[in-house]
């Protein structure tokens, strides 16, 4: 799972290498954390919280065959 | 667990988990279902009700990953790789998906080239020699370029999601309303349904993140279509039919009928679909999510 917010985040920004994801476990699943350079916030979040929607659709998609929850924070 | 849950509704509350299955790729042993509404036909077509279940994935005793060996347990038995998975999960998710994709010889191709850490992916193949210096000079994306990134993107985003799956890539024919034909990236493996989600969903995330990567890569807007199992083409025509049953409905009764919440593409579908009707037409109603198409009698 962090594996594939990581990939996303990667190839979404301008700076691939200030791209840091870490995760905690919670009783139904996990949290996962995204962090990247100031200035590609944006690019990972979007407009209205588009892009970073996308992407929790896609984690959602990938925990259902686990038959865990992911949640993903960005900061 | 519980709070993952699936609504869908159709004529009859088989169909609704008929369909619920499909969509999420379970198999019904592998949820628990409860009925919202039976659903009712109305008196004289007025007042019918769609029925609606929830779906509920059941959590596994022992977490299972994707494709269940359903019937067929005795021809696992000699997968040493398939043992991996569970206890390396939480550690190092992706070696899970990883072992597994190796094993399965056959629909490999596009999903096992990508390495398990690649740290920076350039797309080589055409690099003819290791030239000093410049190590990254501005590409320039042709099509050939844009298909085979694009594919490659597709495949590593679905290969770290845990499916097992094919990516098979295609320009579509320009036509004229298109001057510029989309890339139309066909997913194709078994048990997918997860990768459409509701009402699509998933389907539009992925691709929306594809074009968001490609477009960040090559710095240029290009048309992506990413399908499953030609989900989406299979979807208009089911649209389209179910458009025109329902009018026939509403002729039939001279009432106007609602059509569930859709996405605006499904809702233009619907649209298209009545455009000529002689008797009916059509109108967008509600706000966002809760959109849905009308279809009146003229």
């Amino acid at each position: 799972m962090e594996n594939l917010v990581k990939f996303m985040a990667r190839n979404l920004v301008e700076n691939p290498d200030a791209v840091r994801v870490s995760s905690r476990r919670i009783r139904d699943g996990m949290v996962i954390q995204l962090q990247v350079a100031p200035e590609d916030t944006g690019r990972v979040i979007g407009k209205q919280g588009r892009v970073a929607n996308a992407m929790r659709s896609v984690l959602q998609a990938a925990a259902l065959r686990r038959h865990q929850q992911v949640i993903l924070r960005i900061r | 667990m519980s709070s993952q849950s699936y609504e869908f509704s159709a004529k009859t509350v088989d169909l609704a988990i008929e369909q619920g299955l499909r969509e999420l790729g379970l198999s019904r042993d592998q949820v628990e279902i409860q009925v919202i509404t039976e659903g009712s036909r109305g008196l004289f077509g007025l007042g019918s009700t769609d029925a609606r279940v929830r779906i509920i994935p059941k959590p596994e005793p022992v977490p299972e990953t994707e494709p269940q060996p359903e019937a067929a347990a005795q021809e696992t038995a000699p997968e040493p790789a398939a043992q991996v998975r569970e206890p390396a999960e939480e550690v190092a998710p992706e070696m899970a998906p990883e072992a597994a994709g190796a094993t399965e010889a056959g629909e490999t191709e596009a999903v096992t080239e990508t390495g398990a850490e690649t740290e920076r992916e350039e797309a080589t193949e055409e690099a003819p020699a290791p030239e000093e210096a410049e190590p990254a000079a501005p590409e320039e994306f042709g099509p050939e370029q844009v298909k085979e990134l694009a594919t490659e993107l597709l495949a590593e985003m679905l290969q770290l999601m845990g499916i097992r799956a094919q990516v098979v890539a295609e320009w579509a024919e320009p036509t004229e309303e298109q001057s510029e034909p989309p890339l139309l990236l066909d997913i194709r493996g078994e048990n997918l349904g997860v990768l459409i989600g509701r009402h699509g969903e998933t389907l539009g995330s992925i691709q929306y993140l594809v074009r968001l990567m490609i477009n960040q890569r090559t710095h240029r807007w290009h048309n992506i279509v990413v399908d499953v199992d030609q989900y989406k083409a299979r979807r208009a025509e089911r649209l389209a039919q179910m458009a025109r049953r329902m009018a026939e409905q509403v002729v039939r009764t001279g009432r106007p009928v609602s059509l569930e919440p859709m996405p605006p593409a499904d809702r233009r579908l619907i649209h298209l679909a009545l455009r000529d009707h002689e008797q009916v037409y059509t109108e967008s109603t509600g706000e966002g999510e809760r959109r849905k198409v009308q279809i009146l009698p003229k």
